[in-house]
């Protein structure tokens, strides 16, 4: 112990009194520092931290909305949501993915390799994140799946909503189809701009109305941990869903108007003249709106697009046509406001007209002899309106055909709507840089030349003889109901403009209509067969042509297709107060009297019958006695 | 063997008392970081921390038990134990993200550079109870605590560890300036160190040369490695005056908080408990520090002084260091939180520095000079 005494001897404490001091001080200040900066994160920045920490662990996850539907004018549904399945694989729950796929031979096809890579694409992702590897599986290997489950462990199934569109193809114009939002459609971080993934109406009133069925995401409030793991909901707040959309639309005359029309393209339009609705409207040939439901296949969408018929195409509101015939009723009515003629007025028609060195001929070649305007209405006298055509002028003319609405859009509110072309003596300057030859102005007269109007243009002119001069805006869709079945608001029909029409004159061109179908040597005599349902019906033929043909080279299974001409007829009904106007357009049919006007008698002819049935129907008694019983 | 009486009225009750409260708070808080979503291994570190616990009052008792002089004359016999120990983890040692700490023996895993850190401590006080000439030390003495520093530094900063092997060199800087060393000496290390910096930044791996960028900008790699400093101030502060309550830390619960066992325990701590709660705990490690000084100060000998003072220092640097840590007001360098971070070998090591500063306290009424 002798060396530790010497140790001790030599040890003063007091040597390092002073250095302890200060180590006490050293110490203090440290843990006084670590406070102070404790005080600062804790106390001072704590509520902003605080924030950050939440920011952390909550997420919101989008509740994507259910799209409105679409009803017809009767309620009948139009468009509908039905559940689409996904089948998809969370990694982690399957113990060995490979097996668990190998097990899935029920689908048909070199599908588990697809799969495979699929899963190893997506590899890097969290295990727990679902790898999507078939969409939109058939029930029966949904029901194989579900009977299954046990041997095939992190298969999961999602129910994906998507559009059912009752109609297929017989409404898939005006209805429209929907697809996943891209491009523009994306743009702008405003709250109503779509998020890659949303589905949006591309077309037709899915597109029109898209902001009414589209319904507004909801979303749950999640805490997720550090993976993004969802751990639990902390709060939901339920979408809401899209708005009913009420057309106009008559789903039983839209079917009627799809059988109707048995050739191959073109379009017909039905329209309640008093105030514009549109009641049926059909573009063939047509195409199925649910192929585009789950993304359509690039060999379907392909196929599509290379028909040369042009299948996607809307034709009543982007076919462009000669108007024909049916735009001699522009002509009369300018003659008639220009006091140019007068219903008295009579042409001779030899069957031929010459002007300058070119000779203009009447589809009648023998001739019509002495006409009135009545009978070269009715009996379609292209001679008559050559004359009266060459005394209005193309400038007047051009004038009356904008005034009835041709050549312009008609705001229908549909994309892709065509303009057409009136054309006049400064059109021509300015495009074709020539000055108008009077021969043009004599084609003109007969809805020939350059003149293009669109199917519904035409018959908004004709809807307006027959309400009194009124051109209203084509009117789609009737009213929007929530969801809970309360009507948001109504669109009424919008008057677009009165026609400057003399009443007399518009009374005389409408009977001249009655008598094109009732009267002796009509071209619309197709349409008398509405007599025996009591109904007297309006109409006028046209034929456009496509090319110039000779005279005797007129039949028509020797012209090639794409040469034939145009078969157009446009009639309303009843006489002397039309509810309905029906425009028939045939593509390269034909003659409008043989071709287009039986498809408008049938359709009058049935649409009729069934308004007779409607309004008086087996329990017509008890109907009476019940509104008895409510008036008392 | 004859128990000397007087050691067992003169035990360090208040000592005991305050390891035991830490400790508790440590388990307490380990529990909370294995609950919720924890993944299965952690759910049970608490208990295996309580085992380390328990055994570590065994090994405070021995080191307790033990003459204190015995010791020192023995030291370097443990320093060379221990660097036998650090030589084995170069060869056998197992690797954990990327780094060779631990040696394998049978159920446990042992952490040999945390007792180096007590050897250097016993080591250093041999040296300078040997050596001392009652005046300010300059280069010529400081040579053999220079060679006996530079060993255990260059095996840890290997494996590699370069926190613990600074931190080795800070509780032998400061005994060594407890001691005093002359202001030419101190001026010669201190542009020695300047010219030696750069050099050393060349030696550095790339991950530590990344942890020091991100330390003095953490947002620069908000996702990778300012990820934990972000998190972990997120945590701390998140966690207001009051805190969030025991369990309901959303950062640790939910493991945005990294590393939450070891080195950013005291974020657990302070989320749940607010900066009430880690006030408290600094008063206790505050507590705990000012009585090692006074057990350093009222030691009869040089030898207790400084064994004392050794441990007492490592306990500052190590509650320092990690707490500026978690704080993000030094760069993350692995440096646990003594008696709180999870490591049987930390609190093994810790429980024996508890054991020697009991053993001075206890024979200051023994040994009479």
């Amino acid at each position: 112990m002798a060396k530790e005494r010497v140790r001790l001897t030599k040890y003063d404490p007091g040597t390092f009194r002073g250095r302890f001091d200060v180590i006490v001080w050293i110490v203090f200040l440290a843990f006084f520092f670590l406070a102070g900066k404790l005080w600062f994160f804790q106390v001072i920045r704590g509520d902003e931290l605080k924030l950050r920490s939440e920011s952390n662990r909550i997420r919101f996850q989008e509740v994507k909305p259910l799209r409105g539907q679409v009803l017809d004018r009767d309620g009948n549904i139009l468009v509908d949501n039905m559940p689409s399945f996904d089948v998809s694989m969370i990694p982690e729950l399957a113990k060995n993915s490979g097996d668990v796929l190998e097990r899935m031979t029920f689908f048909d096809g070199e599908r588990t390799g697809r799969w495979k890579r699929q899963l190893e694409r997506n590899e890097d992702r969290k295990p727990f994140v679902p790898v999507r590897l078939e969409r939109d599986v058939s029930w029966q290997n949904l029901a194989l799946i579900e009977s299954n489950a046990f041997h095939l462990p992190g298969v999961v199934v999602d129910v994906v909503p998507v559009r059912d569109y009752r109609f297929g193809e017989m409404a898939a114009h005006i209805l429209g189809y929907v697809g996943e939002a891209c491009c523009d459609e994306t743009d702008g971080g405003s709250p109503e701009a779509y998020r890659p993934g949303d589905m949006v109406g591309k077309t037709g009133i899915e597109k029109m109305m898209d902001q009414e069925l589209r319904g507004a995401s909801g979303g749950e409030q999640i805490e997720v941990n550090v993976n993004g793991r969802k751990i639990r909901v902390l709060g939901v707040m339920p979408p809401r869903p899209g708005n009913t959309v009420v057309l106009t639309l008559r789903a039983d005359l839209q079917r009627i108007c799809w059988e109707a029309f048995r050739e191959k393209a073109g379009s017909v339009i039905a329209m309640d003249p008093r105030d514009g609705s549109v009641l049926a409207m059909v573009s063939k040939p047509s195409y199925d709106p649910n192929l585009f439901n789950r993304g359509i296949s690039g060999e379907a969408w392909r196929k599509l697009l290379e028909d040369p018929l042009c299948p996607l195409q809307n034709r009543p509101l982007l076919g462009l046509y000669p108007p024909g015939s049916l735009f001699k009723l522009v002509i009369a009515a300018a003659g008639l406001e220009e006091k140019a003629v007068t219903p008295e007025k009579k042409t001779f028609c030899t069957g031929s007209h010459v002007v300058g060195d070119r000779t203009f001929r009447c589809w009648n070649r023998d001739g019509h002899g002495s006409v009135d305007l009545r009978r070269a209405i009715v009996e379609s006298c292209d001679v008559y309106f050559y004359e009266l055509g060459e005394k209005l002028g193309v400038d007047t003319i051009a004038w009356y055909a904008r005034m009835f609405g041709l050549g312009k859009r008609t705001e229908i509110g549909m994309p892709g709507e065509q303009e057409g072309l009136i054309p006049s003596r400064e059109w021509k300057m300015r495009k074709l840089k020539e000055p108008w030859q009077i021969g043009e102005t004599v084609s003109l007269s007969i809805g020939q030349g350059f003149i293009l109007v669109t199917p519904i243009q035409l018959l908004r002119t004709y809807c307006a003889i027959g309400n009194g001069g009124v051109l209203f805006r084509p009117r789609t869709v009737d009213r929007i109901v929530s969801p809970g079945g309360e009507t948001i608001r109504e669109l009424p029909s919008e008057v677009e403009r009165i026609l400057p029409l003399d009443e007399g004159n518009r009374k005389f061109l409408l009977s001249a209509l009655r008598d094109t179908v009732h009267g002796e040597r009509g071209t619309g005599k197709a349409l008398r067969e509405l007599e025996t349902l009591g109904v007297v019906a309006c109409g006028k033929t046209g034929t456009a042509q496509v090319v110039k043909l000779s005279q005797e080279d007129q039949d028509l299974e020797k012209i090639p297709y794409k040469y034939r001409d145009h078969a157009l007829f446009v009639s309303l009904a009843p006489y002397p107060d039309p509810e309905i106007a029906v425009m028939v357009v045939v593509e390269h049919g034909g003659g409008g009297g043989s071709v287009a006007a039986p498809i408008a008698r049938e359709i009058l002819m049935k649409y009729f019958k069934i308004k007779k049935d409607r309004v008086h129907p087996a329990g017509t008694e008890v109907r009476t006695s019940a509104g008895a019983g409510g008036a008392g | 063997m004859k128990v000397d009486r007087r050691l067992i009225v003169h035990f360090d009750w208040v000592l005991l008392g305050l390891i035991l409260l830490i400790s508790m708070a440590g388990i307490v808080n380990l529990y909370s970081t294995g609950s919720g979503f924890a993944p299965s291994g952690a759910k049970t570190l608490y208990m295996k921390q309580l085992y380390w616990f328990c055994a570590g009052l065994g090994f405070m008792l021995v080191a307790a038990a033990v003459d204190y002089r015995f010791i020192v004359r023995n030291a370097y016999w443990i320093y060379g134990a221990i660097m036998l120990l650090l030589l084995l983890v170069m060869i056998y040692g197992n690797t954990v993200h990327g780094s060779q700490r631990w040696l394998s023996l049978g159920p446990v895993s042992l952490q040999p550079s945390e007792f180096a850190k007590i050897g250097l401590v016993l080591v250093l006080t041999r040296y300078i109870t040997d050596n001392q000439a009652g005046e300010a030390y300059e280069i010529r003495n400081l040579l053999v605590p220079l060679g006996i520093l530079f060993l255990p530094v260059v095996l840890i900063a290997r494996q590699p560890d370069l926190g613990t092997a600074l931190f080795l060199v800070i509780v032998a800087a400061s005994m060594i300036f407890f001691i005093g060393v002359k202001r030419k000496t101190i001026l010669l290390f201190f542009s020695a160190g300047v010219v030696l910096l750069p050099i050393l930044w060349f030696c550095l791996k790339d991950y530590q040369r990344e942890r020091i960028f991100t330390f003095f900008n953490p947002e620069r790699d908000p996702l990778g490695a300012g990820y934990h400093i972000i998190q972990s101030v997120i945590a701390i502060g998140s966690g207001g005056v009051l805190g969030k309550g025991f369990l309901k830390g959303t950062q640790s619960q939910l493991k945005f908080l990294p590393e939450q066992q070891t080195d950013f325990v005291f974020s657990v701590f302070a989320e749940e408990w607010g900066f009430l709660g880690a006030l408290v705990l600094l008063a206790l490690f505050l507590f705990l520090l000012l009585w090692g000084i006074k057990i350093a100060r009222n030691s009869r000998d040089l030898a207790g002084t400084l064994i004392a003072f050794g441990v007492t220092a490592m306990m500052f640097w190590g509650v320092f260091i990690n707490i500026c840590m978690v704080l993000g007001v030094l760069p993350v360098v692995g440096i646990p939180l003594p008696f709180f971070s999870y490591g049987g070998s930390s609190m093994a090591a810790m429980m024996i520095g508890i054991g020697l500063l009991m053993n001075v306290s206890m024979r200051r009424y023994i040994l009479q000079p």
